[in-house]
């Protein structure tokens, strides 16, 4: 049997022979299908290593003959003032620009001769930098990588001219409202707060931001305790640790004059903003309440709970078959064009919500059945409603991670969140614990009688007043 | 590449919090869009123009600060408001609460205000009462008053008709009621001059048993206003009377 599977190739068989991974043991001829409980305990190990500079070196090794590499910081809007926000946006921008080894030119030869990708995003409280390449040149891409994030050239020029390109982008992004709703219920939620900020940036600092922000932003933030280099595919974790030393030992780990920069708790606020524009052809609403953070124990039970709210768009089949309680009233009432649960979680804070987008004249039942699922939630939520959410919950956690991209992004993100990586199983394990009441107690606790942010953008005058809207967010019944 | 998580729908109930603008090099040679000329000034070409006006970028829209508004527990945007949430909550509904119970008190007071002016007036409600001085009516004589639009005899009872009225036996009456229950005072007999018969006046000391006299159909009454012959069926009706002094009588 492990011949056959060798002659699949060479490398595969090599790397799964070496981790003697028991997915390889339970591999039957012509099969190459594994259960789900298989999938959680064959899971290969996320093995983590800290450098002395404090920089966390993780990867996953799955023997995949592509791999998946970056550096995953510690760092994003909610680090920025009023003054310097959008700097970090701006900085990506400025990172495939040329570095002090590779002027650009060279920097997109080195990266296209390897046939790698080179990508990178900011959020909220994470910057991310990576790469995706074959297995056999991780070295070349984390010396790449290590050049972006240390030695960008950030030249005068570049920098006067990626300024127009960030405003064509702040002016385009205005064209996905899904983006500029849920911007703005940030912004409203966390009014006051750094939170608040949306990671573009006013277009009054795409123009004024100088090189020296930028370098400032570089100083204060990407330290090496902030930082992890997470990989995940066919690596082999000692040789990931060596590159690491070889090419992140430089990264500072103290900061001038000894400003640490220290995240404060950020304040959320029951709000509402209408941006109301009645020439748009659908009203995209968000409405949520104040949610857990990352690290909270409360994140199961409450994703739990979105699973079963769930999600729904006009292009699901199931009619009025869909398990979702809320997709079927959207169906058969014809309520939204389409909607989804959602969490956002951060350090200490999270934005719990619906977001849907529907026509001008059904904003209003769709408020109401949505609050409805809420209140549902909180009250008479029952034991085959939790454990169909459990299910699809599960599925939707092993379903992300098909690739080594979406692996090293959990890798990254994990480690910067909690510390370590969360492995299937456990959260398998989490799951499993939720039980109804624990649902019904969780939700209530975020979401029974509290103040929900609520932000619309288009035609929302049927949006309800922000009153009625806060009374449906307990029942008398009750 | 990583796309937004938001499109992985029905399997993507967790979502984090990413946001993505994401840049790539994916061809060669790639020229930036924008034109490398130097002084250029960069003005926010909008490109959403609507009848109503022009949308500028959202990010450029400033939250006003409510902070003057706020409660004192929330003013601090570094502190969680969860804290005090329960507090400022309970502060609510207490406020709210209080408020309805003094507006219910109050709405009913202004209601039965008005409804009760379409009640009996005051000059209507004097008349309800009679005050009768009762050192006028001499013994053994048998006054009548005009009270409520019927006829009131107040008698003021010799010892022998007392003591004859208490001696009745219970087994003889018609309407049997011993002579106590129907006076507070023995002296005074105050019944309602209204045959219970047909409702005739009856005249007083007339008839066989030194009570009234019904004249319409012959009912015997007793100084008691017992029936004792005839066709009425009960006795002289007793109304609600006291004596706030000896010398006041006040029915009604």
């Amino acid at each position: 049997m492990a011949a056959s599977v060798c002659r699949v190739g060479s490398t595969v068989g090599r790397a799964l022979a070496k981790t003697r991974s028991p997915i390889l043991l339970s591999l039957r001829r012509g099969q190459a299908s594994v259960s789900y409980a298989q999938s959680l305990v064959g899971a290969p190990e996320t093995r983590l290593t800290t450098l002395d500079n404090g920089l966390k070196v993780a990867s996953e090794e799955t023997g995949h003959a592509t791999c998946t590499v970056g550096l995953w910081i510690s760092a994003g809007s909610r680090y920025e003032s009023e003054k310097n926000n959008g700097t970090g946006f701006f900085l990506e921008h400025m990172a495939f620009k040329g570095t002090k080894k590779y002027p650009q030119t060279a920097l997109e030869q080195q990266v296209e001769s390897m046939g790698a990708h080179l990508s990178a995003y900011t959020s909220r409280e994470h910057t991310a930098y990576y790469m995706k390449t074959l297995a056999k040149d991780l070295p070349k891409a984390v010396e790449l990588l290590s050049e972006v994030v240390q030695s960008c050239s950030l030249n005068e020029a570049e920098i006067e001219q990626q300024r127009g390109v960030v405003l064509r982008e702040l002016e385009e992004v205005e064209g996905n409202l899904q983006e500029v709703c849920l911007d703005l219920l940030h912004a409203t939620a966390f009014q006051g707060t750094a939170l608040g900020q949306s990671v573009l940036g006013p277009s009054r600092n795409a123009r004024t931001l100088t090189r020296q922000d930028l370098v400032d932003y570089i100083n204060s933030h990407y330290k090496a305790p902030r930082m992890v280099l997470s990989a995940a595919g066919g690596v082999n974790h000692e040789e990931l640790v060596g590159l690491a030393k070889s090419h992140f030992s430089g990264v500072s780990f103290e900061y001038e004059g000894d400003a640490v920069p220290v995240l404060s708790p950020c304040r959320f606020t029951g709000s509402e903003i209408r941006m109301r524009d009645d020439a748009l052809p659908l009203a995209h609403i968000a409405v949520a309440v104040e949610g857990a953070s990352a690290a909270s124990p409360d994140i199961v039970p409450l994703m739990v709970a979105n699973s079963i709210i769930g999600s729904y768009d006009l292009t699901y089949g199931g009619g009025k078959h869909l398990s979702s309680r809320l997709a079927r009233l959207a169906v058969e009432e014809n309520l939204c064009h389409s909607f989804q649960a959602f969490h956002s979680s951060y350090s200490d804070t999270g934005l719990l919500g619906i977001y849907f987008v529907c026509d001008k004249h059904q904003i209003e039942d769709m408020m109401h059945w949505s609050q409805n699922a809420w209140m549902n939630l909180c009250t008479t939520v029952t034991e085959s409603d939790v454990a169909r959410g459990k299910n699809a919950l599960k599925a939707s956690l092993v379903g992300q991670l098909n690739g080594t991209t979406p692996l090293c992004d959990d890798i990254g993100r994990h480690i910067l969140n909690y510390g370590r990586r969360i492995p299937l199983a456990e959260w398998d394990a989490r799951i499993d614990a939720v039980t109804p009441r624990m649902v019904r107690d969780i939700c209530s606790k975020y979401i029974y009688d509290k103040c929900p942010a609520v932000a619309a953008v288009g035609p929302c005058e049927q949006l309800p007043d922000y009153n009625r809207m806060r009374s449906a967010m307990y029942w008398l019944r009750f | 590449m990583m796309s937004m998580a938001a499109r992985s729908g029905a399997l993507a109930p967790y979502l984090h919090s990413t946001k993505h603008a994401v840049k790539s090099l994916v061809k060669p040679g790639a020229k930036d869009l924008a034109p490398a000329a130097e002084n250029v000034e960069y003005s926010l070409v909008p490109a959403h123009q609507s009848p109503g006006g022009i949308r500028l970028a959202h990010t450029d829209i400033k939250i006003p600060d409510f902070t003057d508004y706020r409660r004192p527990e929330v003013t601090d945007p570094n502190k969680s408001s969860q804290d005090s949430s329960d507090a400022r909550r309970s502060f609510s509904y207490l406020f709210t609460g209080a408020t309805t119970v003094v507006g219910v008190y109050a709405a009913k007071t202004v209601v039965t205000q008005f409804l009760s002016s379409m009640s009996a007036t005051a000059d209507v409600l004097a008349l309800s009462q009679i005050e009768i001085k009762l050192s006028e009516i001499p013994e053994g004589k048998n006054i009548t008053f005009k009270w409520r639009g019927k006829p009131l005899f107040v008698r003021h009872r010799t010892e022998k008709e007392i003591a004859t009225e208490e001696g009745v036996n219970m087994s003889e009456l018609r309407d049997p009621q011993h002579d106590k229950d129907r006076v507070i005072n023995p002296k005074w007999i105050i019944v309602l001059g209204v045959c219970t018969h047909l409702g005739c006046v009856p005249i007083a000391n007339a008839g066989d048993f030194g009570g009234y006299y019904c004249p319409c159909h012959g009912s015997h009454y007793d100084a008691s206003g017992r029936i004792r012959k005839g066709p009425a069926p009960l006795n002289l009706e007793v109304p609600y009377y006291v004596f706030p002094d000896e010398d006041t009588l006040l029915v009604g």
